[in-house]
């Protein structure tokens, strides 16, 4: 039973958390022990789109017996935002309501009840004013700013042209254009938004207990909102239902628990509801796009170009980062030489976007893939021959100055094509049923934190103590995603342990050291090669104690994780004797360190083209395969085949989770999500109306792992969490046309509008 | 999901017993898996001050389904009808519209009684209060207008989705209801007629989706039941945007029996689409004719004028009614080959 586990680094490895959440021990924030005295908050949220705040008045409430403070945002005149350049967001809104949700005034109470009855008791007057429910109205020649600093609601408007585009488009045999509609999704992730913030009156010290991806970030922000030092701040992360990348920034919850317990110098618990955690949202923005391209008839991309409208919603949020990113990523995946890209990100009435996984790649990459799988058909080209001619050849910068290193994207592509009998099978399918196909990328790591002053780009301790016990001390927050159980299993590999001596801890600011968090899959990367650093410094202190013990030179010692021996011949010490020797000077504490390269930083080609320079990117081919049923428009996603290069799979059971879990993730896109509006209010707030698709809608999914060897990535490793979302959305919408030879530029496919659409033609043709 | 309020909970063990319970608290709701009503609850739709425990009385646990008939008490589960050799044997649209409820959990919870009387619904409706209340609320509740159609006059447009109405209604079924006057027996489809219209003919309303029950104040179904013609097959089919955990975009069921290269009997009923479940009126126009073009005109024909396409989901109503055709159609043909081979 308890032989040691080996690191299993490429191997199959379960999550070393996983015992603890499926038998339900596991403790989430809403679960944290509440001790009598625990405040419960509640908030007051607006009922407009967008009006002047008159007044808010929260007399009743504050004497209604049991309320034990409320706050409005007169309490606060912080802004709070995760881009320096954009807090634009109070934690209650002050002066200005923006969007249909935001929070206005909060109350904490002796019980949920009593909170409750004090929020029906609060009024609020207004000076209702034009609200903008699309891009296009706020964008408006004569609309009202949504925020003063922001004339005509253009949070920002990016352009550049690398090349020559008109001229590239004058040398291509084909030049199409085609414009792409996706709604805006939410992540709806399982655990709803909450936080548990103590407030130590005597130390004026806060403890905030939340439930994020980024607990550095909120340490950052709540020190700046409360205008408390970070020392008098303690960050910690629970375990975490899931985030994909809603969590990235600080949101008002934890903020406004903050405020209400250092207000009632006590301890306050928030815990929203699912509608709430969809109005804090901070989901994908709706996107319009027009995507040009010049096509040779060998295959050849002669230029792009892209212009891209997001409705950002009603603050900053990420947005300049989303809108830049959906540019920069046009680069990286194939070989482009000229390209053109026009972004904007409109401020609306509507809750603030953010940072949804694929963080600004995926639309553009919908539109990008679906109109080049047109263009192929129109000049009689295999998809798979059209990316096979446009291929980077790495090591290689791309013309935005992204640095790639590692390239598998050709073998992912044989793989599908292999898999799936893409060649034996393609146009031979009976009518009804298609295939199609498309590729994406992903970065391995933001290279430049989102804040200043975050370097090195990680720091991981490992500490060695007289119990004999490995402990990993690392600021990585485990979101489900496995990276507690790849920082275990990196420190394993290298001192050659199994797992069960190595323990990692993590989630507490009080114990470890900064990390930025997990967001645009760094922490395999970054936390992986700062965790490698550390344990290879602990290695060379145990093999340089055990030469001591042997009486030998260093050189000719052989460690063999629980062994330690000169030569084949020697008996050797055990590793409890080489750990003896090595803590005579007391307990050991080595500090490992990340800084991603100068060469991976971007470029300065234009402003904002830092972003989307990464240490390696991760690559995505997929192969999907539908049935439409012509009579009612509903489609069968049957089988998905998909190749991802994530460098070196160091656990094979989660990569392949992820990929999965990106196909589920993208086929909720393309199938069936979306949030919808009502005059600013969100139509689908809830788990039924948003259609996340359940198991039963769940096609086969075939995963390949291509291993392309990064030379920078920690054992060859790069990330594998994100890369496969975005190409499922085309390779999906690919197939039904291969399928009924319709082709969708807005999504979400339902079966209302895949059969109107088949109707369309039908009245055409007759 | 908000935090529930605070209400108490008695435990039924017999007719009389929820008959004396409704009437110590008027505001009180039956609950028995509590899938429908708890929702509403928990979104202030609905604030019973007292929850009448009605899953362990033995009359409403009645389950029987042989060649002859079936009777379904109002507190079997959805799972337990779905797993029923009899009910699968002889009444399949029934047994199949059960089993294709939202998803496992719920059917282990939901019932029949559930089921026939869940509450209608609309995007303007199933919305927390928070929500209800930044537009004015809704003709459902106690707003002035119905969000769907403003200009409705006071007709509520919010739609009736449960499965098993329209697969029983195909087997002619009757519907055993109790009250503080005694017990009734009247036709399933007369449930759907608001109490405030039941002096009119079924075929007359359109349903209302607020006033959406034929019962009287404090009343409540104890079981329903159905005769089985002999030779009469069903099915049950529905349109969902996701294949489980999901309202019908549109559901139908089909009863028919054939004579020979004819229909002697079409029965074909509607859910998803309406403020009540819809029977298709008009369809014995078919009986003496095969399921030819003709046939499936006529049918369409009775579709279109019957079925509505108000928009009260995210999917359009146009959809739902041209997609209703589409399976009426489609359960036709397949019942109506397999009627050959019976």
């Amino acid at each position: 039973m308890n032989a040691p586990l080996e690191s299993g680094i490429g191997g199959y490895v379960p999550m070393v958390d996983g015992p603890e959440k499926v038998s339900g021990r596991a403790r989430y924030t809403a679960d944290l022990a509440v001790r009598p005295g625990t405040l419960v908050a509640r908030l007051y949220r607006s009922p407009y789109a967008h009006a002047e705040i008159l007044e808010v008045d929260v007399s009743q409430a504050t004497r209604l017996p049991g309320v034990r403070a409320v706050i409005t945002g007169a309490d606060c005149d912080r802004t709070f935002g995760v881009l320096p350049i954009a807090r634009s967001e109070h934690p209650l809104a002050r002066g200005k309501v923006r969007y249909r949700g935001e929070p206005v005034a909060a109350v904490a109470a002796v019980d949920d009840a009593t909170a409750k009855a004090a929020i029906a008791l609060i009024r609020m007057k207004v000076r209702e004013l034009p609200a903008y429910f699309s891009a296009a109205e706020a964008l408006a020649p004569d609309a009202l700013p949504i925020h003063e600093r922001k004339r005509g609601n253009i949070e920002r408007e990016v352009r550049f042209e690398i090349g020559d585009v008109a001229q590239a488009f004058a040398e291509a045999d084909l030049v199409q254009e085609g414009t792409y509609h996706c709604p805006e999704v939410c992540q709806n992730q399982m655990e709803m938004h909450a936080a548990l913030v103590d407030y130590d009156a005597e130390a004026d010290r806060l403890t905030v207990h939340a439930t994020t991806q980024t607990p550095h970030y909120i340490h950052l922000m709540m020190a700046h909102v409360l205008e408390l030092p970070m020392s008098k701040i303690r960050v910690i992360k629970p375990h975490v239902g899931g985030g994909f990348g809603a969590r990235t920034e600080t949101l008002n919850v934890e903020l406004i628990a903050a405020l209400l317990a250092r207000k009632t110098r006590g301890r306050v618990r928030l815990v929203v509801t699912r509608e709430e955690t969809f109005l804090t949202h901070r989901g994908r923005p709706e996107s319009h796009i027009r995507v040009k391209i010049g096509l040779r008839r060998d295959g050849r991309i002669t230029g792009v170009e892209c212009d891209c409208i997001q409705r950002g919603g009603a603050h900053s949020g990420y947005g300049i980062v989303t809108i830049l990113y959906a540019g920069s990523l046009l680069y990286g995946l194939y070989d482009l030489k000229h390209v053109n890209y026009h972004g904007v990100r409109a401020l609306t009435n509507t809750p603030p976007c953010g940072a949804f996984r694929g963080h600004g790649t995926v639309n553009v990459r919908f539109a990008f893939e679906s109109l080049l799988d047109r263009m192929a058909e129109q000049l009689g080209l295999d998809p798979l021959s059209v990316r096979r001619a446009n291929l980077l050849v790495p090591p290689t910068f791309t013309d935005n100055d992204l640095m790639v290193n590692s390239y598998g994207l050709p073998e992912c592509i044989d793989w599908v094509e292999r898999r799936s009998g893409w060649r034996e099978r393609r146009g031979r399918l009976p009518r009804g049923q298609g295939l199609g196909f498309a590729c994406s990328h992903y970065v391995s790591g933001a290279s430049k934190a989102v804040n200043p002053g975050s370097e090195p780009n990680a720091t991981v301790k490992v500490r060695l103590d007289h119990d004999g016990s490995v402990a990993v001390l690392s600021g990585a927050a485990e979101i489900g995603q496995g990276s507690t159980t790849v920082i275990a299993q990196t420190v394993a590999e290298v001192l050659g342990l199994g797992l069960d001596r190595v323990h990692v801890i993590s989630g507490d600011s009080d114990l470890v050291p900064t990390d930025n968090g997990s967001y645009s899959s760094r922490v395999t990367f970054q936390v992986g090669n700062a965790a490698l650093d550390a344990a290879r410094q602990l290695k060379t202190i145990l093999l340089n104690a055990a030469a001591r013990r042997l009486e030998t030179r260093v050189e000719n010692v052989e460690c063999l994780g629980e062994h330690y021996r000169a030569g084949a011949q020697d008996t050797g010490l055990s590793f409890d004797e080489v750990a003896a020797e090595a803590l005579r000077g007391g307990t050991i504490v080595v500090t490992g360190t990340y800084t991603t390269i100068p060469e991976s930083h971007g470029g300065k080609k234009y402003l904002g083209a830092a972003i989307g320079g990464t240490m390696a990117f991760s690559y995505s081919a997929q192969v999907v395969q539908v049935s439409v049923d012509e009579d009612t428009g509903v489609v069968n996603v049957e089988k998905v085949w998909v190749a991802h290069d994530c460098g070196k799979a160091l656990n094979r059971l989660t990569v392949e989770g992820q990929v999965q879990g990106s196909v589920w993730m993208g086929m909720g896109q393309a199938m069936s999500e979306e949030m919808g509006y009502h005059e600013g209010l969100m139509v689908a707030a809830n788990m039924l109306d948003y259609r996340v698709p359940t198991i039963f809608d769940s096609p086969d999914i075939e995963v390949g792992i291509v291993e392309s060897n990064d030379p920078h990535g920690p054992f060859g490793a790069k990330e594998a969490g994100e890369g496969s979302l975005a190409a499922l959305l085309p390779a999906l919408a690919n197939a039904v046309h291969d399928a009924i030879g319709i082709r969708f530029d807005a999504l979400p496919m339902t079966p209302d509008r895949i059969l109107a659409a088949i109707e369309k033609r039908r009245r055409g043709h007759a | 999901m908000d935090v529930l309020p605070n209400f108490s909970v008695t435990h039924a063990a017999s007719i009389d017993d929820i008959v004396r319970a409704r009437a110590a608290a008027p505001d009180s709701r039956l609950i028995a898996g509590g899938t429908d009503l708890m929702v509403n609850i928990r979104r202030g739709i609905v604030a019973p001050s007292v929850l009448i425990d009605v899953s362990q009385v033995a009359e409403l646990r009645t389950i029987r389904a042989d060649a002859d008939a079936i009777e379904l008490g109002a507190a079997v589960t959805l799972a337990e009808v779905a797993a029923h050799p009899g009910v699968q044997q002889h009444f399949a649209s029934v047994a199949e519209a059960a089993g294709s409820i939202a998803g496992p959990t719920h059917r282990n919870m939901g019932t029949v009684g559930g089921n026939l009387c869940l509450d209608t619904r609309c995007i303007f409706y199933n919305q927390s209060e928070w929500w209800r209340g930044a537009i004015n609320h809704c003709l459902k509740t106690t707003g002035a207008i119905c969000h769907v159609a403003p200009k409705s006059r006071g007709v509520c447009f919010a739609t009736f989705s449960g499965d098993l109405a329209p697969a029983l209604l195909v087997h002619g079924a009757e519907v055993e209801v109790g009250g503080p006057a005694g017990r009734r027996i009247f036709p399933l489809e007369r449930l759907y007629i608001g109490h405030a219209r039941q002096d009119r003919p079924f075929s007359e309303t359109l349903g209302d989706g607020k006033s959406y029950l034929g019962l009287r104040p404090r009343e409540f179904v104890i079981a329903v039941r159905a005769g089985r013609t002999p030779g009469l097959i069903s099915g049950y089919d529905k349109i969902r945007i996701r294949r489980s955990i999901e309202y019908p975009v549109a559901g139908v069921a089909v009863a028919l029996r054939r004579d020979g290269p004819a229909f002697a009997d079409l029965r074909i009923a509607f859910t998803g689409t309406n403020p009540r479940p819809v029977l298709l009126a008009g369809t014995e126009t078919l009986r003496g004719r095969s399921f030819d073009e003709e046939s499936r005109d006529r049918l369409e024909a009775l579709v279109r004028d019957q079925v509505m396409s108000m928009k009260t989901t995210f999917t359009p109503g146009h959809y739902r009614r041209r997609v209703a055709s589409v399976l009426a159609r489609r359960s036709v043909a397949r019942l109506f080959e397999r009627g050959e081979s019976d």
